[in-house]
C-alpha cells in the first residue's frame, strides 16, 4: 500500500480559489507561487491543456503580446492589396481620379467633384512603417469646403465569396476587427465606415484619432458582426472597407454603431480635402475575424498578384502603366500570312480566372496607343471582341484586309 | 464620364454573340454580374438608345 493516494497531502496542494497547486518539481510543473499560477519549466510540454489568459493577453519571448487567439482561418485577411504592393494601372504614377476610378489594384476611388484629390503608390516618398514598402498617398488638391451632399473616399469592395463565412445578416454573425497604418500631415478625429457595399443598406461608421503629424500610426477598429441585412455571398460585393477623406453631413453617421443607412462618413471627422495640400496615406489594411488585430498577413508577390488578377489583368508587364507604347513588350502579335479581305481574331487568356465575364480593351501600339483599336498596317483598326468569359476572349477587327500582321495590347476588367 | 454604347454582333465558326462596344473603346460582354453592363442597363433605363449596330463580323481563325 505504499502507492497509496495520499489525500490529507492533495488537500494541502489546493489553493483558496480550489487549484491544484504543485510544488517542488513533477514533470514540467516546477513550482507554484502564492498566487496560484504554476510555472513550467523550461522545455516543458502541455498535453490537452487549457490556457486561461488574463485581461494582458498572452505575451510572447519578442514581447510581443496578443490578446486574443488568432482567427484559425488560412484566409485571414479579407483585403486584397493590403500593403499597396500592386500598381498594376499606374505603376507608382499619380492619378486625379474620377468617380469610381480605380487607383492602386482592389482600392476605389469615389467622389462628388472630381479634381479634390490625387492619389499615388507611395506619395510623398516617405519611409513606409517597418516591415512594408509600399502606401497608398492621397494629397488634397485644394481647400475645398465640404457640401451637404459630397463624399471624397477611398475604398476596396469585398468579394461574398470572400466573406460568406462571416455569417453577416444572421444571429451567428462574427465580430471582426479592421486594422491599418495611417499617417496624414493633419491631426485629429477621422472617419470611415463598414458598409454592406451591393446597396449600401446598412453602415457602420468608425473614428480614429491621428495624434502627430507625418508619424505612422497604427490603427485597430473592432466591429460587431451585423445581423441584420442582406449580404452577398457568392461574386458580388458584400462587404466595403471604406476611409472618408471628406463628407457632407447629410451622409455622416454615428461611430460605433450600425445603422440601415448610406453613410460614408462619421461624425466629427476631419475632411481631408477641406486643407490645400495636406496629406493622407495608408497601408497594412486587415479586416479578419476575431476581437483583436493580428500582425499583418504577409502573401507571396505572385500569390497576391493573382489576388488582384482575378479582378483586373493587363498585357503589359505588371510595373508598366497602361497605356505606355512599350513596344513589342506585352503586345499580341498576329500574323496573317494571306492576303485579301476579312475578319481576324486570336484568343487570348486572362492570367487567372476572373470573377465575372470581364470588359476588354485593346490598344494598338501607336505612341501612346489608342484604346479600342488594334494596329495594322501602320494604322490603328477599330477593336472587335467576342466571346468574353472568365477565362478567356477574342479579341481582332473586322477591317484586316490585306494585313500582314496585327498587334495589340489588352487589358480586362472585372472588378466589383 | 458619360458614354455612348453601340451594338457589335459576330459570327464564328463555334456560333453567334453579341458585344456591347462602349465609347471609350471597351468591349462589355453580355453579363449582369459585370459592372459596366449594369452601367449599361441602367443608361437604356435612362431612356438612351445604342448605335446602330454595323453588319454582322464574321471572322475567321487564323
Amino acid at each position: 500500500m505504499s502507492n497509496a493516494f495520499n489525500l490529507s497531502q492533495l488537500a494541502n496542494n489546493v489553493n483558496t480559489s480550489g487549484l491544484l497547486q504543485v510544488a517542488g518539481g513533477g514533470t514540467g510543473v516546477t513550482t507554484s507561487t502564492g498566487t496560484g499560477n504554476n510555472v513550467l519549466s523550461a522545455g516543458a510540454t502541455l498535453t490537452n491543456a487549457t490556457i486561461t489568459t488574463s485581461s494582458t493577453g498572452l505575451t510572447f519571448s519578442d514581447s510581443s503580446t496578443q490578446t486574443a487567439a488568432a482567427s484559425p482561418y488560412v484566409l485571414k485577411n479579407r483585403i486584397i492589396n493590403g500593403d499597396m504592393r500592386i500598381d498594376q494601372r499606374n505603376a507608382g504614377a499619380s492619378v486625379t481620379p474620377t468617380s469610381n476610378q480605380y487607383t492602386l489594384d482592389r482600392w476605389q476611388a469615389s467622389l462628388s467633384q472630381t479634381g479634390k484629390f490625387s492619389v499615388q503608390q507611395n506619395a510623398g516618398s516617405v519611409t513606409p512603417p517597418a516591415g512594408f514598402t509600399n502606401y497608398l498617398g492621397c494629397t488634397s488638391l485644394s481647400p475645398y469646403t465640404v457640401l451637404s451632399g459630397d463624399l471624397f473616399i477611398m475604398r476596396q469592395h469585398i468579394e461574398g465569396y470572400n466573406t460568406s463565412d462571416l455569417a453577416w445578416g444572421t444571429a451567428n454573425a462574427k465580430t471582426v476587427t479592421l486594422s491599418f497604418w495611417v499617417r496624414s500631415s493633419l491631426t485629429g478625429t477621422f472617419g470611415g465606415v463598414i458598409q454592406e457595399g451591393n446597396a449600401a443598406s446598412r453602415t457602420y461608421p468608425f473614428t480614429y484619432t491621428i495624434s502627430s503629424a507625418n508619424t505612422w500610426t497604427q490603427i485597430s477598429v473592432t466591429i460587431p458582426g451585423d445581423t441584420s441585412g442582406t449580404w452577398n455571398t457568392t461574386n458580388g460585393i458584400s462587404i466595403d472597407v471604406t476611409f472618408s477623406l471628406g463628407c457632407g453631413s447629410t451622409l455622416l453617421g454615428t461611430s460605433g454603431a450600425w445603422a440601415g443607412a448610406a453613410y460614408y462618413g462619421a461624425t466629427g471627422q476631419t475632411n481631408i480635402v477641406s486643407t490645400n495640400g495636406a496629406t493622407w496615406y495608408i497601408t497594412g489594411v486587415q479586416l479578419e475575424i476575431g476581437t483583436s488585430a493580428t500582425p499583418f498577413e504577409r502573401r507571396l508577390y505572385n500569390q497576391e498578384l493573382a489576388n488582384c488578377q482575378r479582378y483586373y489583368a493587363k498585357s503589359w508587364d505588371t510595373n508598366t502603366a497602361v497605356g505606355t507604347a512599350a513596344g513589342a513588350q506585352g503586345t499580341i502579335d498576329i500574323v496573317i500570312p494571306v492576303t485579301g479581305t476579312g475578319a481576324y481574331r486570336t484568343t487570348v487568356f486572362w492570367p487567372v480566372e476572373m470573377r465575372a465575364d470581364p470588359t476588354v480593351v485593346a490598344y494598338d501600339n501607336s505612341s501612346p496607343p489608342v484604346a479600342g483599336t488594334v494596329y495594322k498596317g501602320g494604322s490603328g483598326k477599330t477593336a472587335a471582341y467576342g466571346n468574353i468569359g472568365t477565362r478567356s476572349a477574342w479579341i481582332g477587327t473586322a477591317d484586316a484586309t490585306s494585313a500582314n500582321e496585327l498587334y495589340f495590347y489588352w487589358t480586362s476588367t472585372a472588378e466589383l | 464620364m458619360k458614354y455612348t454604347y453601340k451594338i457589335q454582333n459576330y459570327e464564328t465558326p463555334n456560333g453567334k454573340g453579341t458585344t456591347i462596344l462602349r465609347s471609350d473603346g471597351a468591349g462589355i460582354p453580355v453579363n449582369e454580374n459585370n459592372t459596366d453592363y449594369q452601367a449599361y442597363l441602367k443608361w437604356l433605363e435612362e431612356g438612351n438608345e445604342p448605335l446602330p449596330a454595323d453588319e454582322v463580323i464574321n471572322t475567321s481563325t487564323i
